[in-house]
């Protein structure tokens, strides 16, 4: 059964298709609960309540503009950004694990549909692709990036926008 | 026409609310540009999708054992609420899921499909017990993805901004509405008004609600809310300070673009 079809399932409030839409998607949403948070019990309750809001707002979804998977990513991106940003203990070093999702030592346990955009960050200048992750998947703001990696506001700024606007661009060329 | 300058102005901020790393005020900033300007409408929308495709190079990792089952156990947890939909049969709840979970439970649809102050504070007693606490910015950040998703929808139509005012007619703010599946209002207060609490209350000709809280610091601040209303329904919204201070948007004479 397709993800449309199990989320308009859970929007008419059936169990069984939340239950096949939590086995297909837990690994995925667990991963990068545990990319952000870094502590599996955390990363755990925040899985836990992605897939609860995923519940709620199963009638909102709309295919034409996500994926399911890359919808319920962004939902549990957001609940876990919510956390760092009030145990900030847990963001020990956003930028080595920045770092590491990219890195080819970690092409084993990559999913398949996440090699076009990898490979895009890794085409990308270096401090480009850094910037966009800890915006992306930490939530850092461009002054908290230019904090943590010492370089001027303006600078932060430009290469998320830079680095974004370069990513649409490799990826409207795979595309074609 | 729109001015050019003016989008290079947003630029930056543009990318961070693809990101979702904006704050409030930036948030505003954008959208309140966007309802004028479709080429950076289309922008948005482009690098959201290529944002929200940077969330894919995180690698799988199996939860706990009994994961799946938590999260059946915490809907059916709602569900049980009157006047929830119903859900049909879940595994049992274990023990440490066998309440329903106060910050969702706070949430539950009702004639606000959300309250963010309520939200925030349950959401910390709530959770503090287990070790994890939430914040408003979650709530607030579900508010941004239904703007972008609601600038879809309506493709910016039915975007509507008004100035807040004091009692000596000054502006301290903007109200921004916007018409969808579901309908929000967000408000923002400049950093001319006194820091604290201000209560969001919306009313139309037959109901008048808080429906969120917003906080000052030395630089402003911005809150919202979904509301179960059409936008052209509101004639007022109403921003009510701790010590008494009231600011207003008056929409009585408004109807949608």
């Amino acid at each position: 059964m397709s993800d449309e079809a199990l989320l308009a399932g859970m929007a008419a409030g059936d169990a069984d298709a939340m239950a096949a839409f939590v086995r297909r998607h837990q690994g995925r949403v667990y991963g990068l609960a545990l990319s952000v948070v870094g502590v599996p019990a955390i990363a755990e309750e925040v899985a836990q309540e992605a897939f609860v809001r995923a519940w709620r707002h199963a009638g909102n979804y709309d295919a034409r503009k996500a994926q399911a998977s890359t919808w319920l990513l962004t939902i549990t991106r957001n609940v876990a950004i919510d956390v760092l940003r009030v145990r900030r203990e847990l963001a020990v070093e956003p930028a080595v694990v920045a770092e590491m999702l990219i890195s080819p030592t970690n092409d084993s346990d990559r999913v398949a549909d996440s090699e076009r955009i990898t490979a895009a960050l890794r085409a990308l200048p270096r401090e480009q692709a850094m910037a966009v992750l800890l915006s992306v998947h930490f939530g850092l703001t461009a002054r908290e990036i230019s904090e943590k990696e010492q370089i001027p506001l303006g600078t932060a700024k430009t290469r998320i926008r830079t680095g974004l606007s370069r990513l649409r661009a490799m990826l409207e060329v795979s595309h074609g | 026409m729109v001015d050019p300058t003016r989008c290079g102005d947003v630029a930056d901020a543009l990318a961070e609310v693809a990101t979702g790393a904006a704050s409030g005020p930036d948030r505003a900033r954008v959208l309140a540009h966007l309802a004028d300007c479709p080429d950076c409408r289309r922008e948005l929308e482009e690098l959201t999708r290529v944002a929200d495709e940077v969330l894919l190079v995180a690698p799988e990792h199996d939860p706990p054992a009994g994961f799946e089952g938590a999260v059946l156990a915490r809907i059916a947890a709602l569900t049980a609420e009157p006047g929830a939909p119903a859900v049909p049969a879940a595994p049992p709840p274990p023990p440490a899921e066998s309440e329903p979970d106060p910050v969702v439970t706070a949430l539950r649809p009702r004639r606000w499909q959300r309250v963010l102050p309520y939200a925030a504070a349950a959401a910390v007693a709530g959770l503090v017990g287990a070790g994890l606490v939430w914040q408003a910015t979650s709530e607030e950040r579900d508010v941004a993805a239904s703007y972008r998703e609601t600038l879809d929808v309506a493709n910016g139509r039915y975007f509507h901004a008004a100035p807040i005012v004091d009692d000596g007619g000054t502006q301290v703010g903007h109200v921004f509405l916007y018409q969808g599946e579901p309908s929000w209002v967000f408000t923002v207060l400049d950093d001319t008004v006194d820091p604290g609490a201000y209560e969001v209350v919306v009313t139309t000709e037959d109901w008048s609600e808080p429906v969120a809280e917003l906080e000052v610091d030395g630089s402003g601040g911005g809150a919202g809310a979904t509301v179960d209303a059409d936008i052209y329904q509101i004639e007022r919204v109403e921003l009510v300070g701790a010590g008494g201070a009231t600011f207003t948007a008056d929409l009585s004479g408004d109807s949608p673009p």
